[in-house]
């Protein structure tokens, strides 16, 4: 399908978003909806990033700061639970690390051939104000 | 369905399924998809939706793909909310001929357009939108700036700032305009609700865009949209700038009901000088140097009294 040429569709073809019908789209959480190839959901950018967020679970308080100020719908909340990060859609802004109010972060940018695992071993300490 | 969506806080919020997808190709760090997220996961009831042309439309519509889960449409640069208001008006009629499918629905009407499509070109076309008394709700996404274009000046860029088409250098300091003052503009219509209102505020943003939704007639919604390439800051720092736009009381947070009954919803604690604002901007980088300095002086002086304006409206209610 993404092969398709813009000119080679017949007049008043149609894309849809989804293959089949949901009656309730408010309601369907993403990975219960039957996204069609011409949804962008089905694309990705992660080949824009330079810096990949990394999360850290230990030190996540679920204010869910980053959910609502994520601009590319890249981090995952579930039952008002920060789970995880979107990485075929994170475009790497770091709005997330900048919202995230914990000490030390629970989200921080590591450049993108990082080994998130090694990351997480080596976080941060935390930071002590001076005085 | 219909009934208000109930958010008491935001880990309430978060439960919501986005109707608007990841992979559009707005720039790392726009604001534009932060307030259409805020707007669209506001109510649970089927949406119909258009976008003018900017960076929201050519970047969430991009053969083959698209970034809407609602019905959605894009006509023109001047007509994304007439569009809207003719789909209301279709609505209305199909309810009242009971020729609706599905009745029980109850679809929002909605508009987005950036400040060019809105303070410029669809002027007229909004006007005529809120004149006539459509039940939509327009959103203007304002970034100050035609920033799909290339960054030229519209007139919502404020004083000082440097675009395309009024660049500053040796001989000016950027544009020379002041902002037009659009939501008093559109109250003036006297319609029901319009409202200035910014992502970070989320809170506040989401009860005026519920509130919106809620009341019969046409609403404007005015957001503030720091926009990473023409603003010229680091992608991550939206949200500071965004926090500055509001604490410096450069954008401040308001709402005016039936055209005249203005409430102020935020007052920060601490107000910021306008200068951070400013210095946090590439565009504003200019005003720092010696000979244009007397122009952030008269940038906290219009900010001042337009805050003391809104305070003297506030208390006499008119």
């Amino acid at each position: 399908m993404p092969n398709t040429g813009w000119d080679e569709f017949e007049i008043g073809a149609m894309l849809r978003t989804f293959d089949g019908g949901i009656d309730d789209i408010a309601g369907t959480l993403q990975e219960d909806r039957p996204y069609s190839q011409n949804s962008s959901f089905s694309a990705s950018v992660a080949d824009w990033r330079i810096e990949k967020p990394v999360f850290n679970k230990d030190y996540c308080i679920d204010c869910q700061f980053c959910w609502i100020y994520c601009p590319d719908i890249s981090i995952i909340s579930r039952d008002k639970k920060m789970i995880g990060i979107d990485m075929d859609h994170c475009k790497g802004c770091a709005i997330c690390v900048e919202v995230c109010p914990t000490n030390p972060k629970s989200l921080l940018m590591f450049p993108e051939k990082a080994d998130e695992e090694v990351e997480i071993a080596n976080w941060p300490a935390k930071e002590t104000k001076e005085k | 369905m219909s009934e208000l969506k109930k958010i008491k806080n935001l880990k309430e919020f978060s439960t919501s399924a986005d109707r608007f997808e990841g992979a559009n190709l707005l720039c790392p760090g726009c604001a534009h998809s932060i307030i259409v997220r805020e707007v669209l996961n506001a109510t649970n009831d089927d949406l119909v939706l258009s976008a003018s042309t900017g960076c929201l439309e050519v970047c969430t519509a991009v053969y083959p793909y698209t970034s809407w889960d609602a019905s959605w449409i894009h006509i023109g640069f001047e007509n994304g909310s007439t569009a809207v208001a003719g789909a209301e008006a279709m609505y209305k009629a199909l309810k009242n001929k009971g020729r609706l499918k599905q009745p029980d629905r109850n679809p929002k009407f909605v508009s987005f357009a950036g400040d060019g499509a809105s303070y410029d070109i669809g002027f007229q076309w909004i006007s005529g939108c809120m004149e006539r008394g459509h039940n939509i709700m327009h959103v203007v996404l304002d970034n100050e700036v035609y920033a799909n274009t290339g960054g030229q000046r519209s007139s919502s860029t404020p004083i000082g700032s440097s675009a395309t088409t009024s660049p500053a250098g040796r001989v000016s300091y950027g544009e020379k305009q002041n902002k037009k003052d659009m939501v008093s503009i559109m109250a003036s219509h006297g319609i029901p609700y319009s409202a200035q209102v910014a992502p970070n505020k989320w809170k506040d943003m989401v009860k005026k865009i519920q509130h919106g939704m809620e009341v019969d007639g046409p609403v404007f919604i005015n957001a503030v949209s720091p926009c990473t390439t023409e603003w010229k800051f680091d992608p991550k720092d939206t949200m500071l700038l965004t926090d500055l736009s509001t604490d410096s009381l450069v954008f401040p947070l308001y709402e005016i009901i039936d055209g005249h009954e203005l409430n102020i919803t935020y007052r920060p604690k601490n107000v910021v000088p306008v200068e951070e604002y400013l210095a946090a901007q590439g565009r504003f980088k200019h005003l720092f140097k010696d000979e244009y300095k007397y122009l952030i002086k008269e940038w906290q002086e219009r900010v001042d009294a337009n805050w003391a304006y809104l305070n003297r409206r506030e208390e006499a209610r008119v």
